[in-house]
């Protein structure tokens, strides 16, 4: 008969959550060309998640992925105000980049695993997940799916027409701010499973080809969730054979799939 | 009803400075009133102001209403080169955001019909289902106007819509909205007034301050336009209707 090991499971699961939030948060994340705000975001949550691991290692035990979370929120928020108050958004994102990265590389520098939290921060591994993560995972993507179905609506028109949305008492700083927190809340998801370097790779990549192969924004959704599953189960299967991270893989394939989508004319 | 739209000692502040100071006038309800003003003129700000979207001092009035309460019937058309172009939307999405926006979910099956009217009336029904990016910027343009008046507005208010079109363009938004003056109030800020002259009822001269207001043959003089940019600005005549000459107009003819 044929069974799967738990590792595997929750890798498969993980990678499904990981392609819902590619779908949702990152279509939107492209749309609103907000890609880099995601890179300086994945290293915000880094450091979060570092400073979940020390206090649970010498402290108190939390949960890291709520720390990364609560750093991925401030972070996202802060961007939002300094976007408000008409500041060059790439220069905010920029410091909170460095200021995360900072703070990031402090925190792990005091953990005396100091090598291997960071590895797994950074890679992260889809076969290594407890059903712990798998929870929290799950429990976020369906707080992003409940915002995303309430708010999808004015945050596409704030997105696409601002002065528009603004007409109708929409105030697109808010959606704009939601969106970024929508952003934090995805990274996170994603951190846990491909680590803060390929957070890009599965959320950004898969929606941007999408956006190639097809002119929907329906399209754009549907394509966007399976390039990333496709990434991603490919990632974890030929990890099982070869003892690479799944998320090298993962991030090759979901890559390979935008060169594809060049050649669409 | 009232039957006005009427601005009395309208000021309005950015960071404490003055953008708008004393801005008095009052149109009738169906007619058409366009803004006109050099850059930082505070054009836009007025617009905002209208439809109650910045804080202001003085009083304003749609049809008996303070802006707020008056976005039901208050229509927006947007700058066309201010949209992000990185969203694939067919046309049938455009036109329905507006209505969209104000569900959390489904819509009426009226909604859609009216939508439909409001494209069929621009006459682009034919594309309802038509990616937006594909179609032409004159399209565009249509589209938007069809998206305003999807809503069934009594005012439309429109910033700067002849912005980055061509002439052709230019004269297909004003024929469209020719035949909606009888019964729309028609606000529009342009710098080009001469595809306008023949369908605009009042003419605002903005600059921070109210330079002019009445109509189009009393304020569009060379005394007034050198008052507004601070430059000569030839205006020719013709019988009852008069043009501006200029670097970013053209003569009408």
């Amino acid at each position: 008969m044929f069974t799967i090991n738990i590792w595997v499971l929750r890798g498969i699961i993980a990678v499904f959550l990981i392609a819902i939030v590619a779908a949702t948060v990152g279509s939107f994340s492209v749309f609103q060309r907000s890609t880099f705000f995601v890179s300086g975001i994945a290293h915000g949550s880094l450091a979060g998640a570092a400073l979940g691991i020390y206090l649970t290692l010498y402290l108190f035990p939390v949960n890291p992925f709520f720390t990364a979370i609560l750093f991925s929120i401030f972070f996202a928020v802060a961007i939002g105000i300094a976007s408000h108050r008409k500041e060059d958004v790439d220069v905010a994102i920029g410091i909170m980049f460095s200021f995360s990265m900072s703070l990031a590389i402090l925190f792990l520098a005091m953990i005396k695993e100091y090598a291997s939290v960071a590895w797994g921060l950074i890679i992260g591994d889809l076969l290594l997940l407890s059903s712990e993560d798998i929870i929290w995972m799950l429990t976020t993507v369906l707080l992003i799916l409940l915002f995303f179905l309430l708010f999808r609506r004015r945050l596409l028109f704030s997105i696409f027409d601002p002065d528009g949305a603004e007409s109708m008492g929409i105030n697109p700083y808010i959606y704009e701010t939601l969106l970024f927190i929508l952003i934090a809340l995805g990274v996170v998801v994603l951190l846990k499973g491909v680590g803060a370097i390929l957070v890009y790779a599965l959320l950004i990549v898969p929606a941007a080809a999408a956006k190639r192969f097809t002119a929907t924004l329906e399209g754009t959704l549907v394509l966007s969730f399976f390039i990333s599953l496709i990434a991603g189960l490919g990632g974890i299967l030929l990890s099982i054979f070869t003892s690479v991270a799944p998320s090298a893989y993962a991030g090759l394939i979901a890559t390979f799939i935008y060169f594809l989508s060049l050649l669409k004319k | 009803m009232s039957k006005y739209i009427e601005v009395k000692n309208l000021s309005v502040r950015y960071n404490g400075t003055p953008t708008l100071k004393n801005i008095n006038f009052r149109i009738e309800h169906p007619s058409f009133l366009v803004i006109m003003g050099p850059n930082g003129a505070g054009k836009t700000t007025l617009l905002k102001a209208i439809m109650g979207l910045v804080p202001y001092e003085g009083d304003i009035r749609i049809l008996g209403k303070a802006p707020k309460e008056a976005r039901n019937f208050m229509g927006y058309m947007p700058q066309r080169d201010r949209i992000n172009t990185n969203v694939p939307l067919r046309v049938r999405d455009v036109v329905l955001m507006p209505l969209l926006s104000r569900r959390k979910f489904g819509i009426s099956r009226e909604e859609v019909e009216q939508a439909k009217r409001a494209l069929r009336f621009v006459g682009l029904e034919k594309l309802w289902n038509r990616n937006f990016l594909s179609l032409s910027g004159g399209q565009q343009q249509r589209v938007f106007l069809a998206r305003t008046l999807a809503m069934d507005p009594q005012v439309i208010v429109l910033d700067e819509p002849f912005s980055a079109t061509d002439v052709a363009t230019k004269m297909k938004v004003v024929s469209l909205l020719h035949r909606l003056k009888s019964t729309k109030t028609i606000i529009l800020v342009t710098h080009d007034i001469n595809p306008l002259v023949e369908c605009t009822d009042k003419v605002l001269l903005l600059n921070r301050e109210m330079i002019a207001f009445g109509r189009t043959i009393e304020v569009i003089t060379e005394e007034n336009m050198e008052l507004l940019y601070g430059a000569r600005v030839p205006v020719i005549r013709q019988r009852d209707v008069c043009y501006l000459v200029g670097s970013d107009t053209h003569v009408h003819h």
